[in-house]
């Protein structure tokens, strides 16, 4: 086949643009567009972006690598919530009655806590809070400890890394109401009668 | 040269269309009733076959291998022999892919449903499948190539440049991340372990967009775009330009899938740099298609085929700007694990996979039935619903996911997550969840009107098996470069030559990103405290992955203050050097389980817990959308793969001692022994046999070895 060498330049009649000659493939034919001027300059600049992202990050080592960001927005956070007391002060040994107190607990109980013990306290994975037998004492101030310290070894974890002091308190409060409740299907009991 | 006659094969065509059809059709109904489950965890039906775990890597595969992958053949096959003015090479060997690739759909299905998978996402199969698919896939690039070769055009056009591509790079994806042990028929463990599992892992899956969603797709567009619109491609060099640039570049970003991973620094950097270069590669196909429509807008209105395209070449443009943000570490912070990847991910796939593939075939089933589409006017109704269907399907999921991932990292004034019940966050999103279920259904209507509207053309015209054309035969042409030919004119007369240069184009990525994890140790810092399973947190594990727990559970703590105030220690390469294969996960559809095991820990429950928790979920938590895990109970644990699994992981570099093998069922026994004891002392009565004992004694297991360490988070840093 010869080249057709012609002069005459083949133009499509709705754009204007110039066919390329030999360029024919089942029909199709293509155009000789140059790239789109904002399209090389879109890629060169995420080029130069990419040459200096790795330039700041893993040569200069100028931008921080995700464990020291992490180190410095635990710094920024003072650090982890683990860190809060988990003594009973002598303040903690009677229980809120009043009843937003008592709802806020009652609000963290259904988040947290009936998981194990189910919806009304009748126990399931964790004992029977409704009956009058504690594995950890049946006192308020027992009860907020336990939460606070959890007992891991038997399932219990301990609520202070994930609970405010001022939280916990509500939700032992909460669940010192339980007592004597009569939900369904209660948990034999477990533990050591109250007094 | 005289002219040559000669007839195009339809009945290829047609075979793949009808089961691109039928697939496209099932799988998009598994996926309707994922989401469904989402709404109502009942519809799990609390039987393993249809549980989420199981039935969502058929609902994956099969819309992209069924569906996109029927696809692709019934365009590939049509346009590759009116581009190379040749039938088929080997009428036999496209018989051979055809019925071979259904095959491997069906075993597929049948496998995933039984549970047996390689739990590594969107390469779940089993290696006597994965052999299968290699060679079905050879059959078709022989096919291919064989038609290249003997084509009577001189060069090959830009569509074939990308099957080309889509070929090579396949192979090598395929074959590399499915390199496994076997165990037996049905069960295999891969060569590689924790971070590099996870690299050669996420390498493939984002490769698989790139290859088998992608590029064939383009090479797709670039035939049936210009010839439905009849006018010419907008510009040849962009085709080159952005065809060598993309495919050069596409196999590096991989590790995006895996920023603040545990992935060394240095490979996620690269992940990140090399998808933001891919913005105008890819938006290289979307300006040419949507330029080669220029003095054509008018016929968009009218012509359904066109309508489906450009939508498909914009959804196309969005997913591929989205995703390079995605891959920022600021964007990727707020959008991994959480539904923004579905809707990234849904965008491509109904948008530009879906869209495009209906246009191809609203196109051609009317040109091999010699007739005409039985009615537009179903077809624009199929395209508006569909439009429709999209936008409820990804904006509820967009909203939702940055719902949750706020929910995930707000704290209170005191410092404590506000949320940290990670249920809550799940729970918060059930509206959106619901409106997506609308989304999907209704782009299904549209997939139906579409099936109605095909089936009623077919009806009304006559099918043209083997189609005449004419050609000249092709010159012998002078293998060197003529003067004045351009080397990429050259190399569009060179097949071989030109598969060559684009399987190295292919390679250079992977081999720099890969190679340095085996060969450099600092990489993966090893953690002395870690140490094997025992045998019955074996079995345990290798449960975990046959119900497809990482589905809806990541394994990967990412070193945030949010995260480790939630899970505790932020993941550590050294942790995972035992794990054949990887779990880490891609999406939370509920909390990460890498720390489940650490007593005291806050993600701690005690065996009860989790025995309770698998029989009914609902139990402990009523909005829980866990489905129940019944089977596990009543099931016995097979012990009898054991001491071959011992064996094989022996022979993987995994430390037991000489000859443990012998004594594994023993080890299994004794610690099975000890959870039946403890979950008896709390009112349970199961027999040490059971599946759901090792189940427990693997999810205690989690995160144990690390915190034995004793280190704080900081200690051990992957530079």
């Amino acid at each position: 086949m010869e080249i057709n060498q012609s002069k005459t330049v083949e133009k499509d009649e709705l754009t204007g643009d110039k066919l390329l000659s030999d360029h024919e493939y089942d029909n199709i034919r293509e155009l000789d567009n140059n790239l789109p001027k904002w399209w090389v300059w879109m890629f060169i600049i995420t080029i130069v972006w990419s040459v200096a992202y790795i330039f700041v990050y893993d040569v200069i080592k100028a931008a921080p690598y995700q464990q020291d960001e992490w180190k410095n927005e635990m710094a920024a956070a003072g650090g982890s919530s683990s860190g809060q007391s988990a003594a009973v002060s002598a303040a903690d040994t009677i229980a809120l009655v009043d009843q937003p107190s008592l709802d806020a607990g009652k609000e963290i109980w259904i988040k947290q806590c009936k998981v194990c013990h189910l919806d009304g306290g009748q126990g399931l994975v964790g004992p029977n809070l409704t009956d009058n037998f504690s594995i950890h004492g049946c006192a308020y101030s027992n009860v907020l400890n336990i939460i606070r310290v959890g007992a891991p070894e038997k399932g219990m974890i301990s609520w202070k890394t994930q609970l405010s002091d001022d939280q916990m308190k509500k939700v032992a409060s909460f669940v010192m109401t339980l007592k004597g409740t009569t939900p369904p299907n209660p948990k034999a009991p477990q533990g050591e009668p109250c007094k | 040269m005289e002219n040559q006659t000669f007839y195009y094969d339809n009945k290829i065509v047609k075979n793949f269309a009808y089961a691109t059809l039928f697939w496209g059709v099932i799988g998009m109904v598994v996926g309707l009733l994922l989401a469904l489950q989402f709404i109502w965890p009942a519809l799990t039906f609390g039987i393993p076959y249809t549980t989420f775990g199981r039935i969502r890597p058929i609902h994956t595969n099969a819309v992209i291998f069924a569906f996109v992958g029927n696809g692709m053949f019934t365009g590939i096959y049509y346009s590759l022999q009116r581009l190379c003015k040749a039938r088929m090479f080997n009428d036999l060997l496209s018989k051979i892919n055809f019925w071979g690739w259904q095959l491997i759909i069906v075993f597929a299905a049948l496998s995933f449903a039984f549970g047996m998978t390689t739990g590594k996402e969107y390469a779940e199969l089993e290696w006597p499948i994965d052999i299968l698919v290699a060679v079905i896939w050879i059959v078709f690039g022989w096919n291919m190539i064989g038609t290249i070769i003997k084509r009577r055009t001189q060069h090959i056009y830009v569509a074939i440049w990308f099957y080309i591509a889509t070929f090579v790079t396949i192979a090598v994806l395929h074959v590399t991340n499915s390199l496994a042990i076997p165990v037996s028929l049905f069960k295999s463990y891969p060569i590689y372990a924790g971070v590099q599992d996870a690299l050669v892992q996420w390498w493939y899956g984002h490769n698989a967009v790139a290859f088998f969603l992608t590029t064939p797709f383009l090479g797709l567009m670039y035939y049936f775009l210009p010839k439905a619109a009849n006018r010419p491609i907008f510009s040849y060099r962009l085709s080159i330009v952005h065809f060598w640039a993309l495919i050069f570049l596409y196999i590096w970003a991989g590790p995006h899938h895996l920023l603040y991973s545990a992935l060394p620094n240095w490979a996620q950097s690269l992940g990140v740099v090399f998808s933001v270069m891919l913005i105008a590669p890819s938006w290289g196909g979307m300006v040419n298609g949507l330029l080669t429509l220029r003095g054509a807008w008018d016929r968009v209105r009218e012509d359904p085929v066109l309508k489906f395209m450009v939508v498909a070449v914009t959804a196309y443009g969005m997913s591929t700007f989205e995703g390079p943000m995605m891959s920022t570490k600021t964007v990727n912070a707020i959008s991994h694990f959480t539904d923004w990847t579905i809707g990234h991910a849904h965008i491509g796939a109904l948008g530009w996979n879906g869209f495009l593939t209906f246009a191809v075939l609203y196109y051609l089933i009317p040109r091999i039935f010699q007739t005409k589409l039985f009615s537009v006017k179903i077809a624009n109704l199929h395209f508006w619903i569909a439009t429709l269907g999209i936008i409820f399907y990804a904006v509820p999921l967009y909203w939702g996911a940055i719902t949750q991932a706020s929910m995930w990292k707000e704290f209170t004034a005191d410092g404590f997550l506000k949320y940290p019940n990670f249920l809550e966050t799940v729970t918060q999103l059930k509206p959106m969840y619901a409106a997506r279920a609308i989304g999907g259904a209704m782009y299904i209507v549209g997939i139906v009107l579409g099936v109605y509207n095909l089936i009623l053309t077919i009806k009304a015209g006559k099918f043209l098996p083997d189609e005449a054309a004419s050609a000249p035969a092709l010159a012998k042409a002078e293998g060197k470069r003529g003067s004045g030919e351009g080397v990429h004119r050259w190399l569009e007369r060179r097949p071989v030559q030109f598969t060559i240069l684009a399987l190295i184009a292919v390679l250079i990525g992977g081999i720099i990103e890969i190679v340095p994890l085996y060969l450099i140790k600092t990489n993966i810092p090893t953690i002395a405290s870690v140490k094997p399973y025992t045998p019955l947190e074996l079995q345990g594990r290798d449960i975990y992955v046959r119900e497809g727990c990482y589905t809806c559970h990541s394994q990967q703590v990412r070193p945030f203050r949010s995260e480790t105030e939630r899970y505790g220690e932020y993941a550590k390469a050294g942790e995972y050097v035992y794990d054949h294969p990887f779990q880490w996960g891609s999406k939370r559809n509920g909390p990460d389980l890498s720390r489940e095991g650490v007593v005291g820990g806050r993600q701690y429950r005690p065996n009860s817990w989790h025995y309770n928790h698998m029989e009914n979920p609902q139990r402990l938590n009523e909005q829980s959308i866990m489905p129940v895990y019944k089977w596990l109970i009543t099931d016995d644990l097979d012990i009898s793969t054991t001491a071959k699994k011992i064996r094989v992981m022996q022979t993987l570099g995994v430390p037991y001692p000489e000859g443990f093998d012998k004594i594994a069922n023993d080890d299994l026994m004794a610690q099975a022994r000890g959870i039946a004891d403890d979950l008896k002392s709390q009112g349970i009565n199961v027999a040490p046999t059971k599946e759901i004992i090792a189940m427990i004694a693997y999810l205690q297991r989690l995160g144990k070895d690390v915190h034995a360490a004793g280190m704080p988070t900081a200690a051990v840093t992957a530079k």
